[in-house]
């Protein structure tokens, strides 16, 4: 099959900057589909050609499947980079995309569908054999969810079928609780995603989120690059991932990396994946959470510890190359941390701060990677996620890292929009950072308020 | 004998009447080709714009397989255009192909010298069969139409450029 030769890029911001670089280094032309807001932004300086979609908002221009392939065409792509976010999980993008002859960078749309799908997901880990959480298919009615959490044992969490990012999730600590709580998390379910089909699942107080990095070819070659620990969490984002997770003990890791492989490997799975596990750490027990079938914005964890480029082999497995690697080649090495640079202001509600970039300049480091789309002069529109850039290190183990990470914290300048820098410097020197005791909701029960009592100190 | 711009809308009224595929009428210098063939291709030089017969907004049955109706590959973007005192332009309100008729071998919403006002449609803007009229949005006479019939436009792109009346 022959390779790429002109790439869309259907996204924005650093992904679109990192997705371009890595383009260019295969000799594939790009096109950027921009919104308005985001002519004059640094993937637009480097892309071959820009075309400019439509309005800032991105209803109009960057979640409108018809626009972005409607750009891939009329621009002669062969080709079509989701990114992350956006459209890249809509089975509805990689079905125009096929139906016009344009390939999409990315797993086959069915795929993309049944992985979107929770419940389907579930059901595809357990044929594979992968652990999953105590739990049950969808449930009817309260009484329905009783009884599994009879079963299951409290904490219960009920969860939506069709969701994601904590909308319809709710604890339920006890039977009555799991009563009261039903009909709101169904609402919630419903108003968020038009469906208010739940599900039930043991609650874990300590847990850790692990996930393995796979890329699989589609000739059958299905590899996994290591494992990230991502529990440092806001609402259910990822605020610093770091990789390997070093604190889980060897046997564990295996073992995890062992079942992200089974699952990619019993799915028609092609191009690069992330499956997402919950680890228990009380029971020393992992289950299967997802699959992002999709490129990750920690993904750079993962390459600097692995040294592997992972944009470029999305871009070579999908232009049909077999992936020339075995697992024995994929060695890891030191420890890695992201922080993601948000414009935001942790002190004041994690407002988010918009605006132009008066002043930037980057850690000059070689152990310091970072990811962004800022220059001096840049806008961050109003208009977008407020993550502005992924501040990445490489160290000989993970003190090293959170040491080079503190000092990288310190030399990113960003002047004329307000950051979480501080917030990420206050996160590291934690002591329970430091012994690897932070959990899926650690800031939140610990981290936010001891935070804000500093701030208010200070 | 001369042909009216009525004169055609009938005809063309007929043939979509009809189980016709393909009509020719050569009458004064005039040539008409009208064709329900995606693949249509117009013959060199004396031919009319080459449009695909993608029927605007018609049942899918009549639109032509996907790729087909590809807009210009490739094809240069619109150099910017100067406005002189009181012009006003029409712009694309997103990234599309802009077409200039309601469908193929139909004549055109607007031609140079028309009198247009708010409620005029001058142009489609289709997205992936999608097709979407663009109003001229204010009153003026047509002065220019600044892009090629079956092109991509990008958002914002000058279509059209009105003299104040």
């Amino acid at each position: 099959m022959p390779g790429i030769r002109r790439l869309l890029v259907a996204n924005r911001g650093e992904i679109a900057v990192r997705v371009i670089r890595a383009a260019r280094s295969l000799g594939i032309e790009t096109v950027l589909a921009a919104s308005a807001a985001d002519r004059d932004s640094l993937g637009a300086a480097l892309a071959d050609r820009t075309v400019c979609l439509g309005p800032g908002p991105a209803a109009q221009s960057y979640l409108n499947p018809g626009l972005v392939v409607e750009a891939a065409r009329g621009t002669g792509c062969d080709a079509l980079h989701p990114g992350y976010g956006f459209l890249s999980e809509k089975p509805a993008l990689a079905r125009a995309c096929a139906a016009f002859g344009i390939t999409f960078v990315g797993p086959p749309p069915d795929t993309i569908e049944q992985m979107g799908d929770k419940l389907a997901a579930r059901a595809m880990a357990a044929r594979a054999g992968v652990p999953l959480l105590p739990g049950s298919a969808a449930v009817a009615d309260s009484a329905a969810a009783a009884s599994i959490a009879a079963e299951v044992g409290y904490p219960v969490l009920l969860k939506a079928a069709a969701g994601g990012g904590g909308r319809g999730m709710m604890i339920a600590d006890d039977e009555p609780a799991l009563h009261a709580a039903f009909e709101t998390a169904s609402a919630e379910a419903r108003a968020a995603f038009g469906d208010g089909t739940l599900y039930v699942e043991r609650f874990i107080r300590n847990a850790r989120h692990i996930e393995v990095q796979v890329l699989a070819d589609g000739h059958g070659k299905v590899l996994h690059l290591g494992e990230r620990d991502c529990s440092v969490q806001r609402r259910y984002q990822k605020v610093i991932e770091e990789g390997p997770a070093a604190t889980l003990a060897p046997g564990i890791r295996a073992a995890i990396q062992a079942a992200a492989v089974k699952l990619i490997s019993a799915l028609d799975y092609a191009n690069a994946g992330t499956v997402e596990f919950l680890y228990d750490a009380e029971r020393a027990a992992f289950f299967f959470i997802e699959v992002n079938a999709r490129i990750q914005v920690e993904h750079p964890v993962t390459e600097l510890i692995t040294g592997q480029d992972l944009v470029a082999w999305q871009l070579r497995i999908a232009g049909g190359e077999p992936l020339d690697l075995e697992q024995s080649d994929i060695a890891l090495s030191g420890h890695a941390i992201e922080c993601r640079i948000n414009a935001e202001d942790p002190a004041n509600g994690f407002r988010p701060s918009p605006g132009r970039v008066q002043g930037f300049a980057a850690p000059e480091d070689p152990a310091v990677r970072f990811d962004t789309y800022l220059a001096e002069g840049a806008l961050v529109p109003p208009f977008y996620d407020s993550m502005v850039g992924k501040l990445l290190v490489h160290g000989s183990d993970r003190d090293d890292a959170i040491a080079r990470m503190l000092a990288a914290l310190d030399d990113l300048r960003i002047d004329g929009l307000s950051t979480n820098q501080a917030f990420h410097r206050f996160v590291l020197r934690h002591p329970d950072f430091a012994a690897g005791r932070v959990h899926t909701r650690w800031l939140e029960t610990v981290g936010m308020d001891a935070f804000l009592a500093r701030e208010s100190a200070a | 004998m001369t042909i009216s711009h009525d004169d055609i809308r009938n005809l063309l009224r007929l043939f979509d009447a009809s189980d016709w595929t393909e009509m020719r009428l050569e009458v004064d210098g005039l040539k008409l080709v009208v064709s329900n063939d995606p693949n249509y291709s117009a013959a060199p030089a004396a031919a009319p714009a080459a449009v695909p017969a993608t029927a605007p907004a018609a049942a899918p049955a009549t639109a032509p397989a996907p790729g087909s109706a590809a807009p210009q590959a490739g094809a240069p973007v619109a150099a910017a255009v100067e406005l002189k005192d009181g012009q006003i332009a029409v712009k694309a309100p997103n990234l599309g192909t802009f077409w200039q008729q309601p469908k193929p071998g139909a004549p055109p919403y607007v031609q140079v010298g028309d009198l247009v006002d708010e409620t005029t449609t001058v142009c489609l803007i289709e997205v992936m069969k999608l097709f979407t009229p663009v109003k001229a949005q204010a009153r003026g006479r047509v002065a220019a139409i600044c892009v090629a019939d079956g092109t991509m436009v990008e958002f914002d792109t000058v279509l059209l450029v009105l003299d104040p009346v």
